[in-house]
């Protein structure tokens, strides 16, 4: 188990390098010049400006830059941004913001989607079933910008349940909206997978061997199809947890929340490459270290995956 | 050999699906009863009727789509079809029990075979974890599963194919059952293989005094093992008989066409004969004789109704009117 893990945590780090390389190059090739564009129509003195670009490196070439911002990181010296808020300062005031709103939208969306999916699947065909394959594809259908903006629109302008944006109200009424729109989007996918492996399981050979054991339905439910059939559904489980960060950027964005995923918007905005490789680098750690859990966690569920 | 008390008796049993494209008669007036000590072979192709007949008796089959039309199924004087499910789950699964044919997909492959082997104790005797899970490492012992200790926690994948089939038989026998209903124990296994799992079936049969009803499609395991025959065809019996008569003197067409097909050595190098043609569909068995498209001695007459199953001789049944004693085999 120990050597597994050191492994998988040794192979992440060659992954880490390209991906910070790749997103800084990302946005170190976006067209426009940051500084000009901070401060608008307004004219800079040239002096102002060479000092501000020799804070931030600006000068020097690609890679001189990546090392220098991979060395701030490591070293924990994060800076400021461009407009001189202290880097540090707002990583703690805004990983709460996003770890609240990842949290909500993902209790929300394993708990609607297990539960449809599971009531679905072994009442195939039923009411239930219908409406959540129907319900479920007009979701999948519509993009998660759109379904933002239409949440929005109708529980918070049109009929004023919910807040529009921002968390003056505090937690949890501020993040149900958005909180619910990703839980939404996550929640088809959940659901529509759950109910099909219990479809699956349900007809699957062993089922009919503990039939023919002479078990209980109580039984082999939850001994025999449950077992089973939630593997996949963990699996899932990962990916979103994983993958939530992607979805607060647009959610944060929308609805106003001072979280990472804001920020990160705001710093591919402003050309901010030491912030967005942090944010990217942050998430990226997440997300292998999320995935290592989840690896571990099959291995104890799943015999045949089992890591030595 | 096969006078032993008369432990499963199905009579009558009639099995239609309802499909997106009518019903489909999958079993039609099956009957057939097995006796302690003897085996019955259940002979015929995919497609025949023979796994449906046995998973519709012990409650297994799924219901819809599947309905049982008629019939009873008598364990011991009891009627396992007409009882209720509580009931028929302490007869099935401890007095009866089965194997499958694919014990990879039939094993759950999530639980260690000891825990799906001790299931058993744990549920119909009410055993504790550490008995139950005791009894089942005795019970790999006695399938010869070399170090049944220590394989007790091992898990379905973890077993080659002959290994998980031997575990499969240690669940099924773990009760001590009066019948076995072994579903094509052995088609996923090879030859040498196949050959071992049914001498260990043999043996554990001779042991307990068990009545076993061996599923098959493969002439050779019934030529080996079986005491008496029951050859499907189409859903219907079509000859019922002692296993060496029926393999010396077949009586149906379709038995004789089965026995003609097979490899032998005074045939090598000549071209196997067949049966012509394919199985029909259940969708559309031809009227009369389901038999009748393929063979060789049809007439017109058998298009006009089912042949009953007549005594042909003592022991023999047959249902074919072109045949309906063996002298007038004799005579076409």
């Amino acid at each position: 188990m120990t050597r597994f893990v050191l492994r998988r945590i040794l192979a992440a780090i060659p992954i880490g390098l390209i991906v910070t390389l790749g997103v800084f190059a990302l946005v170190f090739a976006m067209p426009g010049d940051p500084l000009r564009e901070l401060a608008g129509d307004k004219p800079i003195p040239a002096a102002v400006l060479a000092a501000k670009r020799a804070q931030f490196h600006l000068d020097d070439p690609f890679i001189v830059q990546y090392l220098l911002s991979m060395k701030d990181m490591f070293t924990g010296h994060f800076g400021t941004t461009f407009a001189g808020a202290d880097i540090a300062s707002q990583l703690r005031l805004r990983i709460p913001v996003t770890l609240k709103l990842a949290t909500l939208s993902l209790a929300l969306q394993w708990i609607a989607g297990l539960l449809f999916g599971l009531y679905a699947g072994f009442r195939r065909n039923g009411v239930v079933d219908r409406m959540l394959l129907l319900s479920t594809l007009v979701v999948l259908a519509v993009p998660g910008l759109v379904l933002y903006f239409a949440g929005q629109f109708l529980f918070g302008v049109q009929l004023k349940w919910l807040p529009v944006s921002g968390i003056t109200e505090g937690y949890p009424l501020a993040y149900l909206l958005p909180a619910t729109c990703i839980a939404i989007t996550g929640f088809a996918g959940m659901a529509r997978l759950t109910r099909t492996s219990i479809v699956d399981t349900a007809n699957a050979d062993f089922v009919k061997t503990a039939r023919a054991k002479g078990l209980g339905e109580q039984r082999i439910l939850w001994r025999h199809v449950l077992p089973n059939a939630l593997l996949p559904v963990v699996t899932l489980m990962g990916i979103d947890f994983a993958g939530i960060f992607a979805g607060a950027v647009l959610a944060e964005s929308i609805f106003n929340l001072p979280g990472l995923g804001q920020f990160l918007f705001q710093s591919i905005r402003f050309h901010e490459g030491g912030v967005v490789v942090l944010l990217s680098t942050l998430a990226f750690v997440m997300f292998i270290a999320i995935n290592l859990v989840v690896d571990i966690v099959y291995g104890f569920i799943d015999p045949r995956v089992r890591n030595v | 050999m096969t006078t032993g008390e008369v432990l499963l008796e199905v009579d009558d049993l009639t099995v239609e699906f309802d499909t997106p494209h009518g019903r489909v008669r999958a079993v039609d007036g099956v009957s057939w009863q097995v006796r302690a000590g003897e085996t019955l072979a259940i002979l015929g192709e995919s497609g025949s009727g023979k796994s449906v007949s046995t998973q519709a008796l012990t409650g297994i089959l799924e219901m819809p789509p599947g309905r049982i039309v008629s019939g009873t199924a008598q364990y011991r004087g009891q009627d396992l079809i007409a009882m209720t499910t509580r009931e028929r789950r302490k007869i099935v699964g401890d007095r009866i029990t089965m194997v499958f044919q694919d014990s990879l997909s039939a094993l759950n492959p999530v639980q260690s075979v000891g825990k799906q082997i001790a299931e058993c104790y744990r549920v119909h005797r009410g055993l504790s974890k550490g008995d139950a899970m005791k009894r089942a490492a005795e019970m790999l012992d006695q399938v010869r599963i070399p170090a049944a200790a220590k394989r007790v926690n091992d898990y379905p994948h973890e077993f080659s194919g002959g290994m998980r089939q031997r575990v499969m038989l240690a669940m099924a026998l773990a009760l001590d059952p009066d019948v076995l209903i072994a579903d094509e124990p052995t088609t996923a296994l090879d030859v040498t293989v196949q050959a071992q799992i049914l001498e260990l079936i043999a043996d554990l049969q001779a042991e307990r005094d068990m009545g076993v009803v061996l599923i098959t499609h493969d002439l050779g395991v019934v030529a080996d093992v079986a005491d008496n025959v029951v050859v499907m065809y189409a859903g219907h019996v079509v000859e019922r008989a002692a296993t060496s008569a029926a393999l010396e003197h077949p009586v149906h067409p379709y038995t004789e066409g089965l026995l003609l097909s097979m490899p032998s050595a005074e045939l090598k190098g000549q071209e196997l004969p067949t049966i012509p043609g394919t199985p029909p569909s259940l969708r559309a068995i031809p009227s009369g004789c389901a038999f009748r498209t393929r063979c060789p001695i049809a007439v017109p007459e058998c298009a006009l109704e089912v042949p009953p199953l007549l005594t042909v001789a003592p022991g023999r049944d047959a249902a074919c009117i072109r045949r309906t004693s063996i002298s007038a085999k004799e005579a076409v």
